[in-house]
């Protein structure tokens, strides 16, 4: 009961907060809608609706697809394979804090430092260091490599599970009437993985756009608003601004999209524990 | 060799290079001077071989306290949590009682709202009650997710247990309670101790509410603290690695404890991504 209310009656208190023009050590006032409006017009904002579609979909794409990449060569592994699994799993379970970190030394613009400068100086395919976090571009894509970096291992994990529940015969009847190895894949083990895929997808997607961690410790949204998302907005707004109100509100406009995924997340997820 | 064999082997290698390499990265400049980092001197591996920011770490940052305050956040979440993750799991998956599949629901939906979304109230319920600025601030917040999680985690244990162990316990004239504590829970104990260690990874990693909920530099957690080391002396990098490295090695300790149980329970759809 005490964790329902920490969680429902903050929720309350959000949807209060967003009709007010709270500042920090005033009064809280009733604006109606002026928050939403105000959103609604504000070009940093549309720049961080944009931004964080590209970082979601984006990293989701690719963790799907290396995902399967992981589960199939997993799934061809003939010795050793729990602890490759195991090896394999490291950066979903290391804090992502150390994640962003470790993604920010390795694209530092600085060789000693950054592994990517490091290395492409030492074989002379650099003739001189590359600041790639500097370039919104190289920004987008270095949170999205680590975001993908942390998730994939969960995907491919998930994956090699649905694929190890596949019915053998299915592939040998397959094999008997002659279908090659990619029919094979096409029409028994993406069909079967169907289940596990949406599940993975609809729950990183839920936890992704709303990624604070990765953005804040490697670029603070930077440079400018480059890599702005909801969360990382939603603080500058009510931690650094002080604007509270506001700043609420930039996270509730993330709320229909996330119901949406949630209704569709837990009847699957119900489905799969009562069948 | 088959070429199937040779792909997979290929591929294989790439994963675990990817996997790797920025691990690598993180522990040779760990044990690197700050000439070898500054110059990029011996960057494969550190020649000389330096434990020198271990040291520094240890005895001249506050990191041994937020190392504490981490510990002891991490081992009090993880105590209430089970708690009452064991009880409300069991409530759910024995008990009848009306609206069970509500409340299923419910704990599933709790657990699904991200943290980005709560932060701001959040902070303004625990600033009314007086817990901002302390680690109770953190023993309230991280319940949050926590309990919903190991909720249903422990749901999908209890109810893979026969029912007729704990009837038969009820027949032989003990009560719910001890049929609980008796036969229940030292049987659901392998589904246990692995919840209360994600509970207690959970809590290690976490960073948002401790870097809303906490300002005092005495009080905050490692994650927090690492943030406090990269902008406040942008030159220890080598500390600052270090850090890193022995911030992880604790989680993986746990993890390859239960690193069987952990692809079951993902296996069965249920964990985060």
């Amino acid at each position: 009961m005490l964790v329902v209310g920490l969680i429902v009656y903050p929720i309350y208190r959000a949807v209060w907060l967003s009709f007010t023009d709270k500042l920090v050590g005033y009064p809280e006032r009733f604006v109606g809608l002026r928050n939403y409006i105000y959103l609604a017009n504000d070009d940093a904002f549309h720049a961080v609706v944009r931004n964080s579609f590209v970082f979601t979909v984006s990293s989701v794409a690719l963790k799907i697809l290396t995902g399967l990449g992981m589960a199939l060569v997993l799934h061809a592994t003939w010795r050793w394979r729990n602890f490759f699994r195991g090896l394999m799993l490291l950066p979903w379970i290391t804090s992502t804090v150390i994640v962003a970190l470790t993604w920010r030394w390795m694209f530092d613009s600085f060789p000693g430092r950054g592994f990517f400068n490091s290395v492409l100086l030492d074989a002379g395919l650099l003739s001189r260091p590359l600041a790639f976090m500097a370039t919104p571009e190289g920004a987008m894509l270095a949170v999205v490599i680590a975001n993908w970096w942390r998730g994939f291992p969960f995907f491919g994990v998930s994956y090699l599970a649905g694929m190890q529940s596949i019915p053998g015969e299915l592939y040998e009847a397959a094999s008997v009437d002659g279908a090659g190895s990619w029919r094979r894949f096409w029409h028994i083990t993406l069909p079967g993985l169907k289940h596990v895929i949406i599940v993975t997808t609809l729950l990183t997607f839920i936890f992704t756009i709303n990624d604070f961690n990765i953005i804040y410790v490697m670029t603070r949204g930077g440079p400018g608003t480059a890599t702005q998302v909801f969360a990382t907005y939603s603080y500058e707004v009510a931690f650094n601004q002080l604007r509270w109100g506001r700043g609420v509100t930039i996270s509730i406009f993330a709320v229909p999209l996330l119901v949406a995924g949630i209704a569709l997340v837990s009847r699957y997820l119900l489905r799969e524990r009562t069948a | 060799m088959k070429p199937w064999k040779v792909a997979t082997v290929l591929g294989l290698a790439a994963f675990v290079l990817i996997v790797l390499v920025p691990f690598w990265w993180i522990a040779t400049m760990s044990f690197k001077t700050y000439e070898q980092i500054q110059f990029a001197q011996s960057i494969y591996v550190p020649r000389p071989f330096t434990w020198e920011n271990y040291t520094s770490l240890w005895l001249e940052t506050r990191f041994p306290l937020w190392f504490r305050n981490s510990v002891v956040t991490a081992v009090v979440v993880t105590i209430i949590t089970t708690v009452i993750a064991c009880l409300s799991g069991y409530a759910v998956a024995r008990l009848r009682f009306p609206g069970r599949e509500v409340v299923a629901t419910l704990i599933l939906v709790l657990y699904l709202i991200p943290p980005a979304l709560l932060f701001i109230p959040l902070y303004r319920v625990l600033a009314e009650l007086g817990a901002t600025n302390s680690l109770i601030a953190l023993f309230l917040a991280y319940p949050t997710f926590t309990v919903p999680f190991c909720t249903w985690l422990l749901i999908g244990f209890f109810k893979a247990l026969p029912a007729e162990l704990e009837e038969a316990a009820l027949v032989d004239g003990a009560t719910r309670p001890q049929a609980l504590v008796r036969v229940l829970l030292p049987l659901a104990a392998p589904g246990i101790v692995a919840s209360a260690i994600f509970a207690f990874t959970l809590s290690w990693n976490e960073f948002l509410y401790a870097l809303i909920f906490i300002t005092d530099e005495t009080a905050i957690t490692v994650p927090v603290g690492l943030n406090l080391l990269i902008y406040g002396d942008v030159f220890h990098w080598g500390q600052l690695m270090a850090a890193s490295v022995i911030t992880t090695v604790p989680v993986v300790a746990l993890y390859m404890f239960i690193h069987r149980w952990m692809v079951e329970g993902l296996a069965a759809g249920s964990v985060k991504g």
